[in-house]
């Protein structure tokens, strides 16, 4: 097992420098740079010039990547272009946002997700999973931002049940209580959309585990069903589920930009569309790490959830044919 | 310095994506009436939420560039001289300037004369020092100052006494009081800063660090969330703010701004789409003013042969440019796109104000016949494919504009078809605005555009954008147009301060650009503004819409009940 995790970090390693030479060559090859926005056309190209040099974007950008790639090393995110601001500083306080707004939602779907789903494959083609069905269609078919403005315009401008966006209200920052009325109508929108594969992926996983052999000879010896269900059948369904939700992870940071944007949740996917409009590489690159981070842990963790439950994948590892 | 509107947030479906020059003028017409609880006494204390959908870059006056930061620049410093609601360059109590500024006979000294009450947030005066400190700076390369062309004709700034300040101009340039409508900073803060060092420097964008001078202080900036301003207890103006606390809440969008609006969460937002008016004014209790403001939109030709396949340049002709003129249905974009918040304009003067040529310019109706009929006289022939032909050339163009701009969508689209009609093919193509600039408005390559000038300041100077001194790499001048009867004419208007003879002059200018066309003018048009009935003001100090930072006029008497 130790052997196995060295491995993958190495692994891990060089596949997040990978990840920052294709995306610091991609980003710095699109076109517009940020003394460009900074400037209006023709008022002062000079000036351009001049700020461009003083902040060393005129360099090759390879001597430009060796700098940024040496400081973050040294866990510096480096400064925005525009007005030389730690990129940490603005990061950091959205990536905690966007846990919280994403996290809600995992967990909420979670929770709804995988009893039902395995209710449903219980009862297969029942009510209950007929409207499974319908809810995930619906949640896979609508445009998050139209759903959100829905739900806006339905509980916060007419009714005034709902604060219409941000996470929280103005001077009750820290106040759980209101945090949780603004999380409401984002973490609904949001839920809607997990739901709808992971009921899915539940019902499908459980479905392929009862038509197992052991499954038959279990209930053939008169196991009664519940046990059959949740004592011989869910372990070995929760596998592939738990694979999905190690992938998942990495949705936790990357967060959700249209419902962002929706619901003015000061998170990091909204970060993210506001500095690719003005080309704020250090802003751009330091989101693309945190977000490849959280993909290459969330790997890891499923891998390593997965040895635990299903003891034969640490075995088919050691063989190291199983990948 | 003003500063123009330069966003390029794509959310919303009017998004004001222009560009800035220091040409035009103001409208003198007043705005719309004032809420009605007006009548009512002001009311000290409360706090006023604005809102926005960008956030600031640095609120240092040297560096202001974005309208966001200017905003925030408009609470938190005093100007030397302010505009009044005519546009006319004004001492107000809030100005720092104690009288209009001296100037000298030959046009070429100006002697500005401060108050010598103002101060500092940390108690030091406002001084001479400051005025000197803050243009020297603007005026050295090394700083990167935005505002370095609008200095470019200050020969040299002396101190005279501790509250008085000297420009000698190398040229007399009228345009220059208007450039005095301006903030300064602390040189006792930054004077030991190194000038290339300046723009990373806390100050303009830690609140802690940055001293100002105005009726407001920064206290917080919560980076994309809000930024917030509380009354200065010890503000220098004889009036003081009746206003205790100002939030700058910046949204993700203009939609969402306008359900802000629209809930209560917001009292003013500067830019309702025209596509949401109506929606805003039916909820009731919001007032909307739709004035157009101090912007104009122009369909630009490109004159230079190397932007054209075979060198051929389409637009030549003054008779072809004048017909794609009487082609283009204008009047149907201010009514249909625009839902009647714009105005037609034939010159680069804004309607109605001081330099506005009104009916000395051409005016270009909706004539398709005409149309027809110069380009014939043009020598244009209709081809195969209906599409006319001179020395075997098609008549067809690329029309650029920035995506995610729907207003220009939509004048594109309309553009396209109404040249269609008289037989010349339109191929619009929408460019992601950063990408725009840097690849095609700057350097000027593109055959034709659709784009807008937000004017930073009244005066009615257009050399930088027309006269052709200032071809790219080294001005607004993108389009490489030529003409130079009107280059001796821009350099005739700002050449004396005589407001009467600058006034000849621009109706000179009036009548040669809009009979020789270097631009279809469009209309000047709004960004409508939305002011929730907590907000009160008396008549005169109604927002003015045609000002730069008009939507907060004469702020500082304002109350919120």
């Amino acid at each position: 097992m130790t052997e196995y995790l060295i491995r993958r970090i190495i692994q891990s390693v060089v596949v997040l420098f990978l990840i920052t030479l294709v995306t610091f060559g991609l980003i710095h090859a699109a076109p517009g740079g940020p003394t460009q926005i900074f400037l209006s056309p023709g008022l002062s190209q000079e000036a351009a010039k001049i700020q461009a040099h003083n902040l060393g974007l005129d360099r090759p950008v390879y001597i430009q990547y060796i700098r940024w790639l040496g400081d973050l090393l040294q866990g510096d995110l480096g400064y925005t272009f525009k007005n030389h601001i730690p990129v940490g500083k603005i990061l950091w306080p959205t990536v905690g946002n966007t846990i919280v707004l994403m996290g809600a939602a995992w967990i909420l779907s979670l929770v709804i997700a995988i009893p039902w789903g395995i209710y449903n494959s219980t009862v297969e083609y029942g009510f209950s999973d007929q409207t499974a069905s319908f809810i995930s269609y619906v949640g896979f078919a609508m445009p998050t931002f139209w759903f959100g403005i829905l739900l806006q315009e339905l509980f916060s401008l007419r009714l005034d049940w709902l604060p219409l966006s941000d996470m929280w209200t103005m001077g009750k920052e820290g106040n759980l209580g209101d945090l949780f009325m603004h999380l409401i109508l984002p973490v609904t929108v949001l839920t809607l959309g997990f739901l709808a594969s992971y009921v899915k992926y539940a019902r499908a996983s459980m479905l392929e585990v009862l038509e197992q052999d052991y499954i038959r000879t279990a209930r053939a010896k008169g196991v009664k069903e519940t046990r059959v269900v949740f004592r011989h059948a869910l372990r070995n369904a929760l596998i592939p589920i738990i694979t999905v939700l190690g992938l998942d992870l990495s949705i936790l940071v990357g967060g959700a930009a249209l419902t962002e944007n929706v619901f003015n949740w000061p998170g990091m996917g909204r970060l993210f569309v506001e500095m690719a409009m003005s080309r704020e590489y250090s802003v751009l690159m330091a989101i693309t790490i945190v977000v490849a981070v959280m993909v290459v842990v969330g790997n890891l963790i499923a891998d390593i959830l997965y040895a635990i439950v299903d003891p034969r994948v640490q075995l088919g590892r050691r063989g190291g044919n199983l990948s | 310095m003003i500063a123009g509107c330069s966003s390029s947030n794509s959310g919303g479906g009017n998004t004001n994506e222009s560009t800035n020059t220091s040409t035009g003028t103001t409208n003198t017409s007043t705005t719309t009436e004032p809420p009605a609880a007006a009548a009512n006494e002001p009311v000290d204390g409360g706090t006023l939420t604005v809102s926005t959908f960008s956030d600031i870059v640095n609120v240092n006056p040297i560096f202001v560039q974005d309208t966001a930061s200017g905003d925030a620049g408009y609470f938190l410093y005093s100007n030397i001289y302010d505009f009044d609601r005519q546009g006319n360059v004004a001492v107000e109590p809030w100005s720092l300037a104690a009288e209009l500024p001296q100037i000298s006979a030959d046009g070429k000294e100006y002697v500005v004369k401060l108050k010598n009450t103002a101060k500092w947030s940390d108690g030091q005066p406002v001084t001479a020092q400051d005025v000197k400190f803050t243009f020297d700076t603007i005026k050295n390369p090394d700083a990167g100052a935005p505002g370095i062309s609008l200095v470019d004709k200050v020969a040299q700034i002396d101190v005279v006494d501790d509250y008085t300040v000297k420009f000698t101009m190398k040229q007399v340039y009228a345009p220059f009081l208007n450039v005095l409508v301006a903030a300064v900073v602390p040189a006792h803060i930054l004077k030991d800063v190194p000038v290339k060092e300046l723009v990373s420097n806390p100050y303009g964008t830690d609140p802690a660090k940055t001293v100002t001078n105005g009726p407001w202080k920064w206290s917080e900036w919560k980076q994309k969330q809000y930024i917030s301003f509380d009354a200065d207890p010890n503000y220098w103006g004889e009036k003081k703010p009746h206003i205790s606390k100002i939030i700058y809440k910046i949204y993700a969008d203009q939609n969402t701004e306008v359900q802000a609006l629209m809930k209560g969460d917001v009292d003013l937002t500067q830019a309702i789409p025209v596509t949401q008016v109506e929606a805003v004014k039916n909820k009731g209790g919001i007032n909307v003013i739709l004035q157009p403001g101090p912007q104009y939109e122009y369909l630009g030709f490109n004159f230079k042969a190397d932007n054209f396949p075979d060198k051929f340049v389409p637009f030549t002709g003054q008779k072809t440019r004048q017909a794609i003129a009487y082609a283009i249905n204008r009047q149907g974009m201010v009514d249909n796109v625009l839902k009647g918040t714009g105005k037609l304009m034939n010159a680069p003067f804004l309607p109605g104000s001081w330099a506005d040529p009104a009916d000395s310019v051409v005016n270009y109706d909706y004539n398709v016949e005409q149309a027809k009929k110069l380009l014939a006289e043009d020598g244009w022939v209709a081809g195969e494919d209906g599409i006319l032909a001179k020395d075997g050339h098609r008549f067809s163009f690329e029309l650029q504009y920035n995506s995610g701009n729907s207003r220009r969508e939509q004048v594109s689209a309309i553009i396209q078809q109404n040249l269609k009609d008289v037989g010349i093919e339109v191929k619009p193509k929408a460019i992601d605005f950063s990408s725009w600039v840097e690849q095609n408005l700057t350097p000027g390559k593109y055959e034709a555009i659709l784009l807008a000038w937000s004017l930073n300041n009244p005066d009615p100077d257009g050399e930088s954008t027309f006269s052709s001194k200032y071809f790219p790499p080294n001005g607004q001048n993108q389009g490489f147009y030529k003409n130079e009867k009107l280059d001796q004419l821009w350099v005739d208007g700002y050449s004396t301060v005589d407001q009467e003879a600058r006034k000849k002059v621009y109706a000179e200018v009036g009548k040669e650009i809009s009979t020789d066309l270097p631009y279809v003018f469009l209309y000047q048009y709004g960004l409508p503004e939305g002011i929730g009935s907590r907000v009160n003001y008396a008549e005169e100090d109604a927002p003015e819409p045609t000002l730069p930072y008009g939507y907060f006029f004469h702020i500082i008497n304002w109350w919120v009940k």
